[in-house]
């Protein structure tokens, strides 16, 4: 106990050097008019829409399959995965090629915004919305006057 | 590449590495040494062992002990070197090649396949059946070499030569003169420079026609640019055939005498006796009287040729002939696995998927190409261009030849399993059975191959049990005691066709009928509507077994379901036809290749999709008059049978696209007749497309719960089409049919 208690204002200080020196950055990227957010280490490629085919029998969430350098890739429409009222792929729509491990997906968005570099402090938990919130929900980010919704992709993804 | 994962840390790497190699060298050497052990096998049968072949069996054991140690695979090399003993006295004679010891060495093999599955993590450590083979290689009792003791002294070798004999050189003397051949003293000289080659010519002539029992090296001749030999060789053969087979080389033969048969001569550096080989030519001969047919006989027994198309045999090797082709040829399997490259199937499968994207570039590049030299202004270098695409065009498609290639491997792999299994259940189910296996070498795709040992084990399993009579039964209606399992392989067209065929009692289609009935799987009504051919594709009816017991062998009802379940997953048919009293022969035809199919595309409500060609009978036209409706499912009556047929547009619920359609609706839609094992469905299209050979890719984790598609395949547009799951789509389609039998087999429970 004592020990831990001496401890503790090193891991503080530590933190907050860590707060100002290491940093996550997140891809924002627009859906329905909101912010959303991914970890951008987990974004490989930033597409502009390709010839996307139909698979039928596919759950509703997936657009279809396209490829990109000869391989297949699903692609996943985020706004009816979100529920989100649908829009017709327009030329600012982007597909993000999320590397879940498992595959790489493309992820249907209506635009790609901007880069952002948050601290720790600058993410809210998801708890903050109050009762119990969808898995994929990974927090708020709130850099300077912004406010980003950040999404968890692996359970986003699931099923 | 968008390639993004990172491999774990080098030294990691080269670890895995080395230990993957390890795996894959003990595999090929536990391979080897199952072929061997089934030529082993047939020749103790008939009392008869190659020295040489036991030779091989030592040192690839031998090789196993020393790989296991080095990567600390405690088990395998504790096995491995009992086993070397046991086969060190084999070789020596002081342990006699039987039944016992036969079932033992078959044994240690099986059991190297469990502990190199389980070194891979793939499966529990077999400490019992160590133990049990450590056990049973311990109580081997060793018999004393016997007989001969004296009969070395009545031949005039002089005892310097008996003096540094090998006790391997003089256990194969022993033999020799136990079997009662000639014994040959030859002296050869050899120019110092062409010695290595020189010494291998006269081997491989002297190698039909007798052993070499050793030679040494002698001062009489030599000089500082020869050597004289004194080769001490045993055969059957005469002086005369001997000095005709060695003719051309500068050698003197002569007899070594028997003492006290003639003069006792001057003690010359003695041949020794080699009457091996004449164990082998006579087993030949006895193997061709019960193996029906040569060439099936030396298929199966020759090993499997290298991969390697570039493998030469070694030059000094003539030809192999006659009696002596399987040894020679052992020398020639041997000698090549130094030249073949051993290549993870992944590996090849991202060289075909590079391929894939050339093709892609191909196309691209020749629609660019027609675009250019459509404009009067570019011509020149619309022909330049032109000319430069074909010869890509022409490379590629030999690079994608060549890949295919290289992905193919014989059959033989699954077949000499197959030889072990059978012979195992023909010993549990006390009955002789001979498998004669034809086409080993005919190649098809690795990744085929894999997934053909399962299906074909089933069938050697139903051969055995259900198909070969037992000895007495066999006697009594006069077919041989032996029953026969013929394997036969072939390439036709694009397709490897795989027989198995029995001579064994052949199944009764009255049987068959009265069992499906009687296991509620058609009623009696519906009997009475099957064709023939109908009649025997009962037996691949997921419960279908006439045997009452099931035993550890088959009768459980699960077999033949499953067959025709992993064949149709290849792309594969199978058929079978039998005769009451004469056997049974099932036909399964496979693809060559996974990796390029031929297609059908096929337009459907504006959509594209692909067929696999493997699976289509034959495209008709659509007749919407003969379209009859049964029970909510339509059906064409096609050639006098009943062809059910399904709209895909209404199984995949795709509406007419607008504009996409209309202007074709005058055209008429087609049927695309699908088969897959027994059942066939026309699958109604709107229009054809066209054949093409295209590569397959796989749909991604997040589509597994789709049905219906074997994958997908990129355009040259980079557009995607579907390719269909034709077994899965005639499974579902179909399916009311089987619910129908369930619910009809459940109630048959309650």
């Amino acid at each position: 106990m004592s020990g831990l208690s001496r401890r503790r204002p090193d891991r503080l200080a530590a933190r907050r050097a860590a707060d100002l020196g290491k940093r996550v950055e997140y891809l924002a990227f627009g859906l329905a008019g909101e912010a959303y957010a991914v970890p951008i280490a987990l974004v490989a490629e930033i597409l502009k829409p390709l010839p996307i085919t139909h698979v039928p029998r596919a759950p509703h969430v997936v657009v279809g399959l396209m490829t990109v350098r000869g391989r297949l890739i699903t692609v996943i429409d985020l706004r009816r995965r979100l529920r989100l009222p649908e829009t017709p792929i327009d030329p600012r729509s982007r597909i993000l090629i999320a590397d879940t491990g498992e595959e790489q997906i493309g992820l249907l968005v209506d635009e790609v915004m901007q880069v952002y570099r948050l601290a720790e402090a600058e993410i809210e938990s998801a708890q903050v919305l109050g009762g119990d919130q969808q898995a994929y929900l990974a927090g708020i980010g709130r850099p300077e006057g912004a406010l980003l919704i950040l999404l968890d992709l692996r359970p986003l993804l699931e099923t | 590449m968008s390639d993004t994962g990172g491999g774990s840390g080098k030294g990691d790497a080269s670890v895995e590495k080395a230990r993957e190699d390890f795996l894959s060298e003990a595999q090929e050497l536990v391979d080897g040494l199952s072929r061997d052990l089934l030529l082993l096998d047939q020749q103790s049968r008939h009392g008869e062992s190659d020295p040489d072949l036991v030779k091989d069996v030592f040192r690839a054991v031998h090789t196993l002990k020393g790989l296991s140690g080095l990567f600390g695979a405690v088990r395998m090399a504790a096995v491995s070197h009992e086993l070397e003993e046991a086969l060190d006295d084999l070789r020596l004679g002081r342990l006699e090649l039987g039944v016992r010891v036969m079932d033992l060495l078959f044994r240690a093999v099986e059991l190297y396949g469990l502990l190199l599955l389980a070194e891979k993590g793939h499966g529990p450590e077999p400490t019992k059946d160590v133990e049990a083979l450590l056990l049973g290689l311990g109580q081997l009792t060793h018999q004393g070499e016997q007989g001969p003791q004296n009969q070395l002294a009545q031949y005039e070798i002089d005892s310097s030569v008996l003096g540094v004999l090998t006790e391997y050189e003089e256990h194969r003397l022993r033999t020799n003169i136990k079997s009662g051949v000639s014994l040959y003293r030859i002296r050869v000289q050899f120019s110092l420079s062409t010695i290595d080659t020189a010494l291998d010519e006269l081997k491989a002539a002297a190698r039909p026609h007798g052993e070499i029992i050793t030679y040494l090296p002698s001062d009489a001749g030599s000089d500082a640019d020869t050597i004289a030999l004194e080769i001490l060789m045993a055969s059957h053969a005469e002086v005369e055939t001997l000095r005709a087979a060695l003719t051309g080389l500068s050698l003197t033969i002569e007899p070594v005498k028997r003492r006290g048969a003639g003069r006792s001569s001057a003690p010359v550096p003695p041949p020794k006796g080699p009457p091996s080989r004449l164990a082998l030519g006579e087993l030949d001969d006895a193997d061709v009287a019960q193996w029906p047919g040569d060439p099936a006989r030396q298929d199966a027994l020759a090993p499997l040729p290298s991969p390697a198309a570039g493998a030469n045999p070694p030059p000094t090797v003539p030809p192999a002939a006659g009696a002596d082709a399987a040894g020679a040829n052992r020398d020639l399997s041997l000698r090549s696995v130094s030249q073949t490259v051993r290549v993870d199937i992944r590996k090849l499968d991202n060289l075909m998927n590079v391929v894939g994207e050339l093709a892609m570039a191909r196309a691209a590049l020749g629609r660019l190409t027609d675009r250019v030299r459509s404009q009067p202004g570019l011509r020149p270098l619309g022909i330049e261009l032109h000319r430069l695409q074909r010869t890509f065009d022409r490379h590629l498609t030999q690079m994608q030849n060549g890949i295919l290639e290289v992905r193919m491997v014989p059959l033989g792999q699954v077949f000499e399993k197959l030889a072990r299994v059978v012979r195992q259940i023909s010993r549990e189910n006390d009955k002789e059975v001979n498998l004669v296996i034809t086409g080993a070498e005919t190649e098809i795709d690795k990744l085929i191959v894999e997934e053909l040992s399962d299906p074909l084990m089933h069938m050697m399993r139903n051969a055995i049990d259900h198909g070969i009579e037992s000895r007495d039964e066999r006697h009594l209606v006069g077919k041989p005691v032996v029953g026969t399992i013929a394997l036969n392989a072939f390439q036709k067209g694009n397709h490897v066709l795989i027989e198995v065929e029995d001579d064994g009692m052949g199944m009764s289609p009255a049987v068959l009928v009265d069992t499906a009935i009687r296991r509620g799987l058609v009623s009696p009504a519906e009997a009475a509507d099957l064709s023939p051919r109908d009649i025997y594709n009962l037996v691949f009816l997921p419960g279908f077994t006439t045997k009452d017991t099931a035993t550890d062998l088959s009768g459980r009802g699960v077999g033949m379901d499953v067959v025709k379940t992993n064949i149709a997953k290849l792309g594969g048919v199978v058929d079978i036809s039998s005769e009451v009293g004469i056997g049974t022969k099932i036909t399964i035809t496979l693809p060559i290749t996974l990796a390029i199919i031929s297609v059908l595309g096929v337009e459907v409500a504006g959509r594209s999709f692909a067929v696999p060609l493997a699976n289509v009978e034959e495209a008709i036209v659509l007749d919407e008059a003969l379209v009859r409706n049964f029970d909510g499912r339509e059906a064409l009556t096609q050639r006098g049978t009943t062809l059910p047929i399904c709209r895909l547009a209404r199984l995949f619920d795709l509406s007419a696209e607008a504009g996409a359609d209309t202007r074709r609706r005058d055209t008429r839609a087609c049927v695309v007749i699908a088969a897959v094992g027994n059942r066939r469905l026309g699958f109604v299209v709107d229009r054809l497309i066209g054949q093409q050979d295209i590569v397959i890719k796989a749909l991604g984790k997040s589509l597994k719960g789709v049905k219906g598609f074997a994958g997908a395949t990129e355009l040259g547009d980079q557009r995607v089409r579907l390719v269909l799951d034709v077994a899965a789509l005639i499974e579902e389609v179909l399916a009311t049919d089987k619910e129908r039998i369930g619910l009809k087999e459940g109630a048959v429970a309650r």
